[in-house]
């Protein structure tokens, strides 16, 4: 006779600690080159993740699409992601079968931009009103990239495109191209401007191929930008890793926020080659909230990219998945209205936000609904969201959307 | 398919065990004999999992396999016609990850291979959990360590001197570690 089967084993991690341990202790942690994925990388080599028993292995992706696969094969356990791209996975937007996300805490507000090449500006085409008439006047229409089809950089230039009357889906061609590739599409001429997160678009402008015409806080002061993304079998499966994470994370956040002079030694630990490899020149200005346009116009911004904001950028509101599910519905993206406040509540981890902040002393908002004035003086407080979706002049709610192929 | 090495090199026969394994869809490689070169051939063969007698000398160069073989381990299956479940439990414990008593049916073998195949990376997985806790806990005592002397130095508090070796780290693309490691050694060259 045999005995394949061997006796049950107690779990050897069991006894490390209480039960508050994380389950699992190495954490798979992607990220894009992107300056906004700052926290990532200071809580992953500062020592902020080892206090709490985590090693963060941080692997830096070259397309969001790259994220996406990986977190449902689950080589990736969590990552720097783009609310559109959680709740199209979430809601199964793209054709495939919808698989249940999380959204853990907020890692950045603003800092994205929205450029066009150095052609436009020598033609003159270097304000919004200048811009509208290109697009009515010229035969061939402009060619403007985005990141993701249904990513946050498509929805800004959407949303501040219409604000203008131009037609994101009728007037101008938009296609995808990974943030990194944004300066050597401009340089040869492929595209006529795109929408980003830096440093791509302060290189576009040191590399004399463009200039900035909006700032992303310009469309929506602190809007919600990157999240940390995971599966909701992740969270279900290793609550303590999640939260854990979250508080590693609020902590490096915290820390880069703190000073200036910590903002400015983040900027030169995220250039390196292993991170955003990108010139500290090209990082720390923005990063610092310095802002160049590359027309000659230069400013220090009210709402830069930042991290922390006293727990304000973190919180994972409802009000902003929801936000996000509006836009994808006002384009078309969703061919149907979801049960918005069901999805966000399943999606946003409000509580295992609250548990990780509160046992930081990190202020927790009371609501899970926050409100803001966007540029076009439209209000968003999170109420009504399908009325919200289909109050905008310009949308694409009667055609069906296409939906471009990711690269 | 999967691949097995069947190690024979002992005088029990094997010849049942062989055709049972194939008749179960494996594809099986023996080697007789040559435990010398068992190292490069199980690096050659790259199989899936590894079959071995019990009594086989082979085994202390299996040893030597998993050792030299250790960033991408392989299951190591036994086989004996010794149905003791004494001797299996001791085996498994060693980390063995199966057991094979000759004589077994073709249709049973599949399932016990599959078994110890997925026992085999559960085993690796908590490995390397806890590898990953070992070296968590070394870093941890080291960057206290390099902050407590920092903070003798620059006679400043515990946080001052966390965003101190922070700052210093990120401003070098760094890690916190390396930093820590570096103010230990000059610490240690200043106390001489």
């Amino acid at each position: 006779m045999t005995h394949p089967n061997t006796p049950p084993r107690p779990d050897l991690l069991a006894w490390v600690a209480g039960s508050d341990a994380p389950e699992k202790r190495v954490v798979n942690l992607g990220f894009m080159a992107l300056t906004d994925a700052a926290s990532l990388i200071v809580a992953a080599t500062q020592g902020f993740a080892q206090p709490y028993g985590l090693t963060l292995n941080l692997q830096r992706q070259t397309s969001w699409s790259n994220i996406r696969d990986k977190l449902i094969k689950g080589e990736l356990d969590a990552a720097h992601g783009l609310y559109g791209l959680i709740y199209a996975v979430h809601l199964g937007i793209g054709g495939s079968a919808p698989i249940d996300m999380a959204v853990l805490m907020g890692l950045a507000q603003n800092g994205q931009s929205i450029n066009l090449s150095s052609a436009l500006k020598t033609s003159g085409v270097t304000d919004p009103e200048a811009l509208s008439r290109c697009v009515r006047q010229s035969g061939a229409k402009l060619v403007l990239a985005q990141t993701f089809p249904t990513g946050t950089h498509a929805l800004w230039l959407y949303y501040w495109l219409a604000a203008y009357g131009i037609h994101p889906l009728k007037d101008v061609r938009t296609l995808v191209v990974p943030p990194s590739q944004m300066v050597a599409h401009l340089r040869a001429g492929r595209i006529d401007g795109f929408c980003a997160g830096e440093p791509w678009g302060a290189q576009a402008i040191r590399e004399d191929m463009g200039f900035t015409l909006a700032t992303s806080q310009s469309i929506w002061p602190d809007h919600p930008e990157k999240v940390l993304g995971c599966t909701r079998a992740f969270v279900e499966q290793y609550p303590n890793t999640a939260r854990a994470l979250v508080m590693a994370i609020l902590e490096a956040s915290r820390f880069i926020d703190e000073s200036q002079e910590n903002r400015r030694s983040t900027a030169q630990l995220i250039a390196g080659s292993h991170y955003v490899d990108a010139p500290v020149a090209a990082i720390e200005p923005r990063f610092l909230g310095q802002y160049e346009d590359g027309l000659g116009r230069a400013w220090q911004d009210e709402h830069p990219l930042r991290f922390f904001g006293n727990g304000e950028v973190n919180m994972p509101y409802h009000s902003d998945g929801l936000w996000f599910m509006t836009q994808l519905r006002r384009w078309g993206l969703l061919r149907e209205d979801p049960d918005y406040l069901a999805v966000a509540q399943k999606v946003q981890q409000t509580s295992l936000y609250r548990d990780a902040a509160t046992a930081l002393n990190i202020a927790v908002p009371d609501s899970v609904m926050r409100s803001a004035v966007l540029m076009d003086g439209s209000r968003w407080d999170g109420s009504d969201p399908a009325v919200y979706a289909r109050s905008f002049a310009l949308d694409g709610l009667t055609e069906t959307a296409a939906l471009s192929e990711p690269s | 398919m999967l691949r097995v090495l069947l190690i024979d090199d002992t005088p029990r026969k094997v010849g049942r065990l062989r055709a049972a394994l194939m008749e179960a869809g494996f594809e099986v490689i023996e080697e007789s004999g040559l435990t010398i070169d068992l190292p490069e051939r199980v690096e050659a063969i790259r199989p899936d999992v590894v079959l071995i007698d019990t009594d086989s000398p082979g085994r202390d160069v299996m040893e030597q396999v998993v050792m030299v073989s250790r960033d991408q381990p392989r299951p190591i299956v036994m086989f004996t016609d010794d149905d003791n479940p004494d001797a299996m439990r001791k085996a498994i414990r060693a980390g063995v990850s199966a057991y094979i008593v000759e004589g077994i049916q073709a249709q049973r073998l599949k399932p016990i291979l599959d078994v110890a195949m997925a026992r085999f990376e559960s085993d690796q997985a908590i490995r390397a959990q806890l590898q990953a806790r070992d070296q968590q806990l070394i870093e941890r005592k080291r960057i206290e360590l390099a902050k407590g002397m920092l903070m003798k130095m620059k006679s400043c508090n515990e946080e001052d001197a966390y965003t101190l070796m922070r700052r210093q780290a990120m401003s070098r693309q760094q890690k916190l570690i390396q930093v820590a490691e570096q103010i230990i050694a000059m610490n240690e060259l200043l106390d001489r």
